[in-house]
């Protein structure tokens, strides 16, 4: 008995260490973001202070406002998460289920784009976007998007389709419903939590991308990570805006995984439990 | 210190609705709108300043006050040469692979880019940009009498040539100096070094963690432009030669006997986290009141007399780099300067460099300094008779004692072109050398073990 309640203790005490040390920077920046520039700089740390709302004001309403670079990263982002899932659901249940010519191989190929290091891409993708003049434009960097993110969202989706057990989709054909339907109406919604998990690790990729963004974008179209960088100029580190702009970026992202926690949680554990599938 | 960034449309209104903005802009706005009108100063040179009207160019930039201020003038630049100029904003570490990606693959995104000058090697021995000296002396382009090129700080247009050719034109730059703080020197009788071994002297005698004030700080986080900034100054000045009979040679003792001061002086005297600072972060501490004095660009006086932040304001000033063993002083010097692009038509290439003759005069760099009509000044104008000007002169030495005079002399006297390897390989060498320096700060290495380990690197670099 005694000798649980210590265990139990102590797997609290790590958690809780563990929990700190990742709030803590998360914390840090949202402190950051409501002081003055001077208060950033004050030792020891202050902990009390005069809140302000002077560097979301800036950051959002000033001269280098971000709001358009947050319009683009929702649109980047957005884009991308619908049309990979478009392409990924369909394209995951073909790899787990059906039987066609090359299907090893189509499995190896989606794998095999992800093995390239993408800095060693990153100039053959600028050359044809600035062939096809998509440079700084919307459908180029989606584009480009979609090329880490499918594979990814591919591969998650498959396991999850794997573990539905095929005598389900039978069923389903006995009773008459096309491939189709069946797709639509018996697996799809099995694997709720899969799909849900896969939306949010693929709009989070699309949001913190920064490396192909960086060179892929402009003026136009510019990411939230991109023009975040603009607060760290060559004669200062503007800190409590950047940290109000870290703040903003990170918000839709934390909705996103609250929104979806439930759903995740249930998709990581089935996702984790193996071997109950077909054959 | 808050850049002062209105948008090109902002300028335009100003300039078409001067009337309905009086009363109702900031007066700024109204400030510019009639400097809009005043183009006489770039007529009086002797060139067609619309020959190539009609086109557009782009130029990269990095997130800078001084940046700021030249983009807000680009109306006035419309006016004069009908050339439409797109800025775009990239950080600094991008801006050098965004523009190696343009330039390798040619396709001729940015006419010029504010350019790194350890790059012109690079640039130069693929002939990716075009030489400059035809532009110069071609009478239709340039008006000499007008533009007076030698008037430019002679260290940064060496700094952008490679073999006496010129590839870049200066646009903004700085070196660095020694900053101290008065108050604490003068309590205990010191005065800034003079020699590096005074230096020490100073650090030692004012380092007093228990009160929160270290001796010093350099830059210590790893990187071609940070501690790799620093200790090439240190290493020319204990002798060093980055090239012996022709070979690259990072070791030896004259390196070991460098580094060591450096590593020495790092962790006895500064604080520790410093081996992660660069210069915005030494800049913050020293405004904090933390350091007693620092080696580092002269532009850092502006963020160190930022009201809004700093606590020492009035109790600062300024000192040459102090003189190493063989009695040479040697800065750090930068500048960002314009190449132009070679991969565009001729045209463009003609706009490019009526962009860069406009920025670079003398006219343009007074316009975006005293003359500025924004809160920011810029501290980095490229022009030797702006740095003799009673109304600029005034406006930097607010900065503290002594801020001009150190500038010009140490910009004059103690700049030395080849203080870092200029080769094409120089991007792999500098952050080789950072990480040697690097692991000798941080113990992981001996001090000639880092060194050799580094020298082991760069040979192959050379050969290929």
């Amino acid at each position: 008995m005694i000798a649980k309640r210590i265990r139990l203790v102590a797997v609290l005490a790590i958690t809780l260490l563990f929990l700190l040390a990742w709030v803590f920077p998360i914390l840090w920046s949202v402190l950051n973001s409501l002081k003055t520039d001077s208060d950033v700089l004050a030792y020891p740390p202050k902990l009390f202070f005069s809140p302000t709302l002077e560097p979301y004001r800036d950051v959002l309403f000033g001269s280098a406002s971000i709001l358009p670079n947050l319009v683009s990263s929702f649109v980047i982002s957005i884009g991308t998460t619908i049309i990979t899932m478009l392409m990924a659901v369909p394209a995951a249940y073909a790899l787990a289920r059906l039987r066609f010519r090359g299907k090893k191989f189509a499995g190896f190929y989606v794998l095999a784009t992800q093995m390239l290091p993408p800095v060693g891409i990153i100039i053959p993708y600028f050359l044809i976007l600035r062939n096809i003049g998509w440079i700084d434009t919307y459908q180029g960097i989606i584009l480009i998007y979609l090329s880490f993110s499918l594979p990814f969202a591919i591969w998650l989706l498959v396991s999850y389709f794997e573990d539905i057990p095929f005598e389900m989709e039978e069923a389903a054909y006995l009773d008459g419903a096309s491939r189709m339907k069946t797709l639509w109406r018996i697996i799809i919604p099995q694997v709720r939590g899969g799909i849900a998990v896969t939306i949010v690790f693929v709009f989070l990729n699309a949001w913190n991308e920064f490396l192909f963004a960086v060179v892929l974008s402009g003026n136009t179209v510019r990411p939230v990570t991109v023009a975040m960088f603009n607060f760290v100029s060559v004669e200062q580190t503007l800190w409590a805006k950047l940290a109000a702009v870290s703040v903003l970026a990170m918000l839709p992202v934390v909705i996103l995984g609250i929104v979806a926690q439930k759903n995740i949680v249930k998709g990581l554990t089935v996702g984790a439990v193996k071997g109950g599938g077909r054959r | 210190m808050k850049p002062f960034a209105p948008t090109r449309r902002t300028f335009l209104k100003a300039g078409t609705a001067t009337a309905a903005l009086i009363g109702l802009g900031p007066s700024v706005l109204r400030q510019a709108a009639a400097q809009d009108a005043d183009l006489a100063p770039y007529k009086s040179a002797k060139i067609d300043w619309q020959q190539t009207s009609g086109e557009t160019i782009t130029v990269a930039v990095i997130p800078a006050s001084y940046f700021e201020n030249l983009i807000s003038l680009a109306p006035q630049f419309k006016a004069l040469t009908g050339i439409d100029v797109r800025f775009e904003k990239i950080p600094p570490a991008q801006i050098r692979q965004k523009s190696v990606i343009d330039l390798t693959s040619k396709t001729g995104t940015y006419a010029t880019h504010a350019a790194d000058p350890m790059y012109y090697s690079l640039y130069d021995a693929n002939k990716w940009v075009e030489p400059l000296d035809s532009y110069l002396a071609d009478k239709t382009l340039t008006d000499a009498g007008w533009f007076k090129f030698d008037d430019i700080i002679p260290a940064w247009r060496a700094a952008d040539s490679v073999d006496g050719k010129l590839y870049g034109v200066p646009y903004d730059g700085e070196v660095t100096i020694q900053v101290y703080r008065k108050d604490l020197f003068d309590a205990k009788g010191l005065k800034p070094a003079d020699d590096l071994e005074t230096f020490v002297k100073n650090a030692a005698a004012l380092n007093s963690p228990n009160d929160r004030i270290w001796g010093t700080a350099l830059r210590g986080v790893a990187g071609a432009g940070q501690n790799m900034y620093i200790y090439p100054s240190i290493f020319r000045e204990f002798g060093g030669e980055w090239f012996k009979g022709g070979k690259l040679t990072v070791n030896g003792p004259e390196a070991e006997a460098a580094l060591a001061w450096y590593v020495d002086v790092m962790k006895k005297y500064a604080p520790t986290a410093a081996a992660n600072w660069n210069w915005p972060d030494i800049a913050d501490a020293f405004s904090q009141g933390t350091v007693a004095s620092y080696i580092d660009a002269h532009s850092s006086a502006s963020v160190i007399n930022n009201p809004e932040k700093s606590k020492i304001i009035g109790k600062v000033g300024y000192a040459r780099w102090p003189k190493g063993p063989t009695g040479k002083r040697v800065s750090s010097i930068w500048n960002w300067g314009f190449p132009i692009n070679a991969a565009q038509s001729e045209k463009k290439k003609k706009a490019t460099w009526l962009f860069i003759q406009w920025a670079a005069s003398a006219e343009t760099q007074a316009r975006t300094a005293h003359r500025f009509a924004g809160p920011t000044k810029r501290s980095g104008v490229n022009r030797t008779s702006i740095w003799k000007d009673p109304d600029y002169v005034k406006l930097m030495n607010g900065f503290g004692d002594n801020f001009v005079e150190a500038t010009m002399a140490t910009l004059q006297g103690d700049t030395d072109v080849d203080w870092r390897p200029r080769v094409p390989q120089w991007p792999a060498i500098g952050d080789t050398m950072a990480t040697a320096i690097q692991s000798a700060l941080s113990g992981q290495a001996t001090i000639k073990a880092a060194l050799d380990d580094a020298q082991r690197r760069v040979e192959p670099m050379m050969r290929g």
